[in-house]
């Protein structure tokens, strides 16, 4: 099983995502670095200097200067937001026609899976429930909740939205590697939320189809 | 300037006489020992986690009391250290920074201490009650902090007790800036403020905006919970996301309230120990104020996977405050550039400071993309973003301002060698704790769990991280020993022992009560380093 | 005074426009409408400033004073210790205190704290 290590990416909303997070932690150590680098510097350069009566140049201002860092950033921030913001759109976006639906009711403290036109699967702490999904396909899960609010999180999917009570929230899964994956709740909700878990389970869309039509596990 | 030998008795100094004090002084120094008291606990709650945490599916604690550890040391953390050591280090700063003998409304202020510490104290009161302190998280999301899942009374005294905290910081936020508008001596025109002084006026302003909204918040769930509202209810047409807008419009403001006042300490001791001016003392300030304003802006972003709200808006304007982040940061080491360094031990929790924050920065920017949030919310990836802004940076910039204001505050200083080793083995101790929680995140280890399955490298993350906070705890041990020992010794110091540069600087170590005995000439932002330069302009290049 | 003027009219202009921003972005009532309350009192604020920097004369503002220039007469010696600062936030506790264990220690808190008030007033004549 796929849980607790370096996530498999095992959707196709996944592979969005772990781009999404390539580029921001590329650009963000690349900025981390660089002024890293300049503070070390600074103080290496400058820290060994023999404490003398002349005072260093005082120099307050550098309007040119101020400018330019200040330009800069404000470019690159507008470009990172860009890219995000189709990459969002390109992961939040909803197939017209799944080809799965999964109802998904979170509670204190387990979690209930409704196929629509298959089986319900319910399972608490004690014996977590198993979503079993199809490779190459699209899911629809909605999410809520019946008491408080939970969220659904597949690590491996590097995905996670809440479940709130009073609303419906849909999002598409379409899985692109078979494997077991771990799954967990996130948000806060009480005595069992460390052990409120669930496993997805995406196998060839054969046995899944096998699976929902009321037969073999 | 040293105070002359004017014949004036000593300040009392019995119980009574602290009880009943008005001066801004000693409200800032209750306030300061206070919020450290309340920071030895909090921290000893985070030791109890980490201890539960260092190995797999471990019982040193059960779910119900891990669960009020973690909401107690939010809460002490975020509302009885950070923020109000803060307004305890401006209560005693402002007016002498800016030449006034004492705050605007003397009284008010000194309300605001007792109710703070009596709201503390009724917060923690929960932890003796039989069903214990709150346990819903210091963020108490509703439903969760409802009456039916969270029947215990510690809750309530939760509610009640930040209320109370939440009013003092309103009331001394209008003595800030009523102060530093009016009392300023002659001379100090507000372009002459020193750093500290405006991001104290930027902070009061965040107060006014965001406090209020955490008010009602609390106000609305205590209706709920007791006299039958249903405000955070679907079934009887209330909204369990307006707890989160509510919240979070203080939520984020707050995080800002708990850093710019330490945007300000790192302006005042860096210019000090590179023997330069601020550089880009107009940039700073109005980075300030574009930091307070874009941050009320931002709010739900720690709301990215409810989708109920509009992500792009909230993730450009989280992306925007990253730049007048970074034109501090620019400045910051402008200012060490090209200057004659040295680094007793305020100046290497600055430098500390600088080398933290910008990782915490770097990880916010992160977050602040909708499709990095959807892994990292509520993950261990974000409770290293967090601790690395308000850990390794505000906590930082607090051990700064301690070691480098203690002269000044009591007239004694702290001792060089243990403040080294204090920072030492609390920047080690800090990265070692907190850098694998990044990768903890990631990896799939959620919030707020008070075990995990032993799978992959949680075990041997956690593990590590659980080290790193008992060096950190030798740190803080640290400390309290050279506390100790300084004030065994006493030995004295003049008005300005560091060759410091603002107007607190120009009185005696501490100040007398009426705080100045004569005012030097103000021409810019640093009077005691123009009085030691008399050959220099001190408008030059400005 | 004019910059602190100019920081409350600029903060006020920047609240408005990012509450009609959010509005027609977003459309969300519950942050439109904390936006647009924050607007409304920075605006407040602002105006008022506007209207009492006329008066202003503040020596603080003067960028060549002297520190003698704010020198004046002893106008009277005032004590910096009162009891009341204690009192009115041990009341106020109390009050709290009592809404969650028992109305009757609010109403006892409320009556403290009525009394502390009634001091402050005789003590600020």
């Amino acid at each position: 099983m796929h849980g607790q290590t370096w996530p498999s990416v095992a959707t196709t909303q996944a592979s969005v995502l772990a781009s999404d997070w390539r580029i921001f932690t590329i650009a963000g150590l690349a900025v981390a670095v660089l002024v890293w680098g300049l503070i070390l510097f600074a103080m290496a350069r400058w820290g060994r200097a023999r404490r003398t009566d002349a005072l260093p140049p005082q120099f307050r201002r550098n309007n040119a200067l101020e400018i330019t860092w200040t330009a800069i950033p404000l470019v690159i921030v507008c470009a990172l937001f860009v890219y995000t913001y189709h990459a969002e759109a390109d992961v939040e976006a909803l197939a017209t026609h799944p080809d799965v639906r999964v109802h998904v009711n979170a509670y204190r403290w387990g979690w209930t899976f409704a196929y629509t036109g298959g089986p319900t699967i319910d399972g608490t702490a004690a014996d977590p429930p198993q979503m079993l999904l199809p490779l190459g396909r699209t899911t629809r899960i909605e999410l809520t909740t019946s008491d408080v609010t939970h969220a659904f999180w597949v690590p491996d999917f590097l995905f996670k939205r809440d479940a709130i009570p009073g609303i419906v929230n849909r999002f598409d899964l379409a899985p692109d590697k078979v494997g077991t994956f771990l799954g967990r709740c996130t948000q806060f909700c009480g005595l069992q939320h460390a052990h409120m878990t669930f496993t997805v389970r995406v196998v060839p869309p054969d046995a899944f189809d096998r699976w929902v039509h009321g037969g073999a596990s | 300037m040293s105070a002359a030998a004017a014949v004036v008795e000593p300040p009392r100094n019995d119980l009574l006489s602290w009880i009943t004090t008005t001066d801004h002084k000693r409200i800032g120094i209750l306030y300061m020992l206070t919020t450290l008291g309340y920071f030895a606990v909090a921290g000893a709650l985070a030791l109890v986690i980490r201890t539960q945490l260092a190995r797999p599916e471990n019982s040193v604690v059960g779910p119900h009391e891990f669960a009020q550890l973690f909401t107690l040391h939010g809460t002490a953390m975020i509302f009885l250290f950070i923020a109000p050591f803060a307004i305890g280090l401006a209560n005693f700063l402002i007016p002498l920074q800016i030449g006034a003998p004492d705050m605007a409304f003397p009284r008010l202020n000194a309300m605001g201490y007792w109710m703070f510490l009596f709201g503390g104290l009724i917060v923690f009161a929960g932890a003796g009650t039989s069903e214990g302190a709150a346990a819903a998280g210091w963020t108490s999301y509703a439903p969760l902090s409802e009456i039916k899942v969270s029947s215990g009374i510690g809750q309530d005294l939760w509610i009640v007790g930040v209320f109370l905290v939440s009013v003092a910081t309103i009331l001394t936020a209008i003595n800030f800036v009523t102060t530093a508008f009016i009392y300023r001596a002659p001379g100090m025109t507000m372009w002459r403020l020193p750093i500290f002084t405006w991001e104290m006026i930027a902070t009061s302003l965040l107060i006014f905006m965001a406090f209020p909204a955490l008010a009602a918040d609390l106000l609305l769930l205590f209706v709920d919970r007791h006299l039958g509202g249903h405000a955070f209810d679907p079934a009887y047409g209330g909204n369990a996301v307006l707890w989160q807008h509510l919240f979070w419009f203080f939520g984020h403001p707050e995080v800002y309230v708990m850093i710019l006042p330490y945007f300000g300490v790192i302006s005042e001791i860096i210019p000090v120990f590179s023997r330069k001016p601020i550089f880009g003392y107009t940039g700073l300030v109005l980075a300030a104020f574009a930091i307070a304003g874009l941050s009320m802006g931002v709010w739900a972003h720690h709301m990215f996977t409810t989708g109920a709200v509009n992500n792009p808006f909230f993730s450009f304007m989280s992306f925007l405050i990253a730049v007048p982040t970074g034109v501090k940061f620019f400045n910051w080491i402008a200012t060490m550039w090209r200057g004659q360094l040295t680094f007793p031990t305020p100046m290497l929790f600055c430098m500390g400071f600088l080398m933290n924050f910008l990782l915490g920065g770097v990880t916010g920017v992160m977050v602040a993309s909708p499709p990095v949030d959807f892994q990292a919310h509520d993950s261990y990836f974000v409770v290293a973003h967090f601790h690395y802004t308000l850990g390794g940076g505000s906590l930082f910039a607090i051990f700064a301002a301690l070691f480098f204001w203690w002269p000044k505050i009591f007239g004694v200083k702290l001792g060089e060698t243990l403040g080294k080793w204090c920072f030492w083995l609390l920047f080690i101790g800090f990265n070692v704790t907190f850098l694998p929680m990044h990768f903890l995140g990631i990896e799939g280890m959620a919030r707020r769990v008070s075990t995990y399955p032993a799978l992959g490298n949680l075990p041997i993350l956690n593990l590590i991280a659980t080290l790193g906070s008992y060096v950190m705890l030798a740190g803080a041990v640290v400390f309290a020993v050279d506390v100790i020992a300084s004030t065994l010794k006493r030995e004295p110091v003049g008005d300005d022992p560091w060759g410091a540069n603002s107007l607190e600087w120009a009185t005696s170590s501490p100040p007398p009560e009426h705080n100045f005995e004569r005012l030097p000439p103000i021409r810019s932002e640093r009077p005691v380093f123009d009085l030691r330069h008399p050959e220099l302009d001190p408008e030059a290049g400005r | 005074m004019k910059t602190g003027v100019t920081l409350f009219i600029s903060s006020a202009v920047f609240s408005i426009v990012i509450a009609v921003a959010y509005w027609l972005i977003a459309h969300e009532p519950v942050g439109t409408f904390l936006l647009g309350f924050m607007a409304f009192a920075l605006s407040f604020v602002a105006g008022y400033m506007i209207v009492a920097e006329r008066d202003a004369d503040l020596v603080g503002d003067e960028k060549e004073a002297a520190p003698d220039d704010a020198a004046g007469e002893v106008l009277g010696t005032y004590s910096i210790h009162s009891p009341l600062p204690f009192w009115a936030g041990l009341a106020l506790a109390v009050i709290c205190l009592g809404l969650v264990v028992a109305p009757t220690l609010a109403a006892l808190g409320t009556i403290a704290m009525l009394a502390v008030g009634a001091l402050f007033v005789v003590q600020s004549r």
